[in-house]
């Protein structure tokens, strides 16, 4: 039984189609990446799943259970987190406290959520910074706090928007490293968005492509960036080619 | 059937003037997303300006329309250069609290100054004067009123869509960072929208002044109006302020002559949060 | 209990906080005994029970970032009841009160339940309008007394099942523990899982949203929780005054007067509430008689409005936000 399986996912904006009979399944402990050029609907597919926009048609089911037109708090009751690429509660509490909301979706004894907060601080190597308030604090390490705060409520898809905007290359290999540990310890769920193909080549088991609203391949890393459709979508032609000469995949 | 058509036609003539009232504060929320709780207090303060100036020149309130267009603008543009400039950096509780001192301020600004009793203007061009056209009253007030505002709102019509003015101000709200790409004067839109909400609800004022009385606490029961109206035709929409003020002017002119004129501010109410539960956008908002 | 144990304690509060807390504590006790003229005694129970409306009104004006503008309504809602109760059926204090802040809360969950899907601007204008109408409401009904009010029968004082006292010294310690007790509440609820999903939702509603948090049902929670103090000050208003109209009770000045104050000492801070009601009710009280004396109205108001439209520019976090700053600068 797949984890996590849209099935014809249509979104509507005033008359553009964003999302246009989706399909795709994620299997429990897989890690898939969702790439596309701006504009291909990536967002607005993310946004169906976890809850933010009502899809005008199709079905999801998470774990079996048709989540179709949950909404966020709700689908995040069923097991789905999510990232934001602004991840910024709030500049009075500090990081500790601000993963501790997310803890405190599973108990609402204070002293529980914050052992378990620290604990995923510890999780995201932010041991240090837990006094610290979300303003001060650099880039890379309010997106460890983001990726903390969802971990917190113990997730099983995690969903990840755009993880690496914003970081320099070697903070997004840092990332990159860091989700795979967390992957591994905890056999999480990854549903990778992303623009930066340096984190979603490494890691992901399978890609699907979008352009248009719809999907337009999908399989391995390797295979997707020798896709014809998917290089003509991105007009990456040189950029495959020279992926290739950097041995990356 | 008369008595029904003279209220029809009576309560339309109201509802023109809960447009222009109205027009204002669709003009500051489209060009800005914030809400001006002190659009009734600038409605009060244009009718005590009109209403000193006719009695203190002793001239025909009618002429005062332009005083209390004058002092709307200038009230508009005060509250934007000096409060609401800076109220737009901050937090969404602290725009509300912002404009909402301001609502108090000048409000008790009025009770302090005039005093708490109510007063009404005896002479003038359109008082208490009415005229039969067939079978139906027209109550002189009420007509100049209608005429006064719809030439108002076609004014402001045609400066949006054919001025250049009015385009900037167009691009404004539409997308402040593109337009001052543009080589717009943000700034200076904004201050005008907030202007020019002043200057058409200081219209409003001297025109009430015909036909209502003129009292310190008038603000928050024409800002409830306001609001109800701009809800139900949508945040933003000229257009749509029009068509709601009408329909407002039927709702509590004829509610309050059916049902009770107690019931009014209830009707008022309910047709906001019915508006606003039902079809958050209004009729043609964005 | 765990739970009474947060609430009585201070300790991760900066020790100037805590001193300050201790002095103001002392001061409360000793003031009957200290400053015996009637008027200042009657300030002193004013502020004290402004101090629980403001500490209420915080939860979900400061903490909850909604501005709700008709906190009258609950006050004068469970003063009616209280009132009513006393006066017709002769029910304890004790019971009708309990009865007064049931009515007030069960009102605030019903408006709550609808009014929390509107928008900031939308929810605070529709919160005055609702105010307004319950005092038409009341105005026009005759079975509670309509614009004459309900006068409370006056009985054998010191009368502690119906309280009512004939020294302001039992009303003044009567307030002050209501005033610890809600502030004991507050230390409770800024440490506790309701408080955390507040702020979340304050500072960012998507995000908390993501985390689980069913945003509607914590602010209808949190409104409920502020009726409740203020269905708290409304009954104490009751036996105090022991006479209520719709015009005292249920006036858009107090729900005004409430909401500027709080916001002036600092919306969204523990003491916030406290420090605006004790600059802004004496100064309300001595002003007004000063100048009411001399039959200029109004001015009181400007004043605070001023106060509010400064802090909403320049520091939306109040004069508490004002005395953080500068702390963390040194």
């Amino acid at each position: 039984m797949a984890l996590l399986k849209v099935t014809d996912l249509t979104k509507d904006f005033g008359g553009v189609a964003a999302n246009s009979h989706i399909s795709l399944e994620i299997e429990k402990g897989e890690i898939i990446g969702l790439i596309g050029p701006n504009g291909a609907g990536k967002t607005t597919l993310f946004n169906c799943i976890v809850g933010y926009h009502k899809p005008d048609q199709g079905i999801i089911r998470f774990k079996d259970k048709n989540i179709t037109g949950f909404k966020p708090f709700q689908t995040n009751r069923e097991g789905i987190g999510r990232t934001f690429q602004l991840m910024s509660i709030s500049g009075d509490l500090t990081v500790l406290e601000n993963v501790m909301i997310g803890s405190f979706c599973r108990t609402s004894d204070r002293r529980i959520a914050r052992e378990d907060a620290s604990e995923i601080l510890n999780v995201v190597e932010l041991e240090k910074d837990t006094e610290a308030y979300m303003t001060e604090l650099p880039i890379a390490t309010q997106k460890r706090v983001g990726l903390a705060m969802a971990l917190a409520t113990r997730p099983e898809l995690l969903m990840l928007d755009e993880v690496a905007s914003g970081l320099n290359p070697k903070e997004t290999e840092e990332m990159v490293a860091l989700l795979q540990r967390i992957h591994e310890a905890k056999g999480l769920t990854l549903f990778v968005i992303e623009h930066v193909m340096e984190v979603v080549m490494p890691i992901s088991q399978r890609i699907i492509v979008l352009d248009g609203g719809q999907t337009i391949a999908e399989g391995k890393p390797k295979d997707i960036a020798n896709d014809e459709r998917v290089i003509k979508a991105y007009l990456g032609e040189k950029y495959a080619k020279g992926r290739k000469n950097r041995g990356s995949i | 059937m008369e008595m029904l058509l003279s209220t029809l036609i009576s309560a339309l003539l109201m509802g023109m003037l809960f447009a222009l009232v109205a027009l204002g504060l669709a003009i500051i929320f489209g060009v800005m997303n914030i809400v001006n709780f002190a659009h009734g207090e600038f409605l009060m303060v244009g009718m005590y300006t009109a209403f000193l100036t006719a009695t203190i020149l002793s001239i025909d309130p009618l002429l005062t329309l332009p005083v209390a267009a004058m002092v709307g603008f200038l009230l508009g543009i005060a509250s934007y250069y000096m409060l609401v400039r800076y109220l737009l950096k901050g937090p969404m509780i602290a725009q509300l609290l912002g404009t909402f001192g301001l609502m108090i301020f000048l409000r008790y600004l009025a009770m302090c100054i005039f005093g708490p009793d109510y007063k009404t203007l005896e002479h003038g061009l359109l008082i208490g004067k009415s005229i039969m056209w067939g079978p139906v009253v027209l109550s002189y007030p009420r007509l100049g009123t209608a005429v006064l505002s719809m030439l108002a709102f076609g004014i402001i019509y045609w400066m949006m869509d054919y001025t250049r003015l009015g385009k900037a101000l167009k691009a404004t709200a539409l997308d402040v960072e593109a337009a001052s790409y543009m080589g717009i004067d943000t700034e200076r839109m904004r201050g005008l929208a907030w202007g020019l909400g002043g200057a058409t609800v200081g219209i409003a004022g001297a025109l009430l002044i015909n036909f209502y009385y003129v009292f310190p606490t008038i603000g928050i029961l024409f800002c409830m109006i306001a609001f109800a109206t701009v809800a139900l035709g949508g945040f933003g929409s000229i257009k749509g302020a029009f068509i709601a003020g009408l329909i407002m002017g039927l709702i509590i002119d004829l509610g309050g002559t059916y049902i009770g004129p107690q019931y009014k501010f209830a009707l008022i109410y309910l047709t906001f949060f019915l508006v606003v539960v039902i079809r958050p956008k209004g009729l043609f908002g964005w | 209990m765990r739970t009474l144990k947060d609430a009585l304690s201070f300790g991760d509060l900066p020790a100037s906080e805590r001193i300050g807390f201790i002095l103001f504590i002392i001061f409360c006790l000793i003031f009957p005994w200290i400053i015996k003229g009637g008027f200042a005694q009657a300030v002193m129970i004013q502020f004290l029970i402004f101090c629980l409306y403001g500490l209420g009104w915080n939860l979900i004006g400061g903490y909850g970032g909604q501005v709700a503008l008709g906190q009258a309504k609950n006050v004068g809602m469970s003063a009616y009841t209280v009132a009513l109760l006393m006066v017709r059926w002769d029910i304890p204090f004790w019971v009708c009160t309990p009865l007064g802040v049931l009515v007030a809360t069960v009102e605030s969950f019903i408006l709550g339940y609808f009014l929390f899907r509107l928008r900031g601007h939308y929810f605070a204008i529709a919160t005055i309008a609702v105010s307004l109408v319950w005092q038409q409401l009341f105005i026009n009904w005759n079975f509670i007394g309509g614009a004459r009010g309900i006068e409370l029968p006056l009985r054998e004082t010191p009368n502690f099942i119906y309280m009512q006292f004939d020294s302001p010294i039992y009303y003044h310690y009567f307030a002050f523990v209501l005033v610890m007790i809600a502030i004991l509440y507050m230390n409770w609820f800024r440490k506790s899982r309701l408080g955390y999903q507040l702020r979340a939702i304050t500072a960012n509603e998507d995000v908390a949203e993501s985390l689980g948090i069913n945003i509607h049902w914590v602010k209808v929670k949190t409104y409920c929780i502020t009726g409740i103090f203020a269905g708290m000050g409304g009954a104490f208003y009751t036996v105090y005054y022991n006479y209520i109209d719709p015009f005292s009770v249920m006036h858009l000045e107090l729900s005004i007067m409430i909401a500027l104050m709080t916001m002036i000492g600092g919306a969204g801070s523990m003491w916030g509430p406290i420090i605006g009601a004790m600059i802004l009710i004496p100064l309300d009280r001595y002003l007004g008689a000063w100048l009411g004396g001399r039959g200029i109205i109004g001015v009181d108001f400007m004043i605070y409005a001023l106060m509010v439209m400064i802090i909403s520019a320049y520091e939306p976090k109040g004069i508490w936000g004002i005395i953080e700053k500068a702390r963390r600068k040194r």
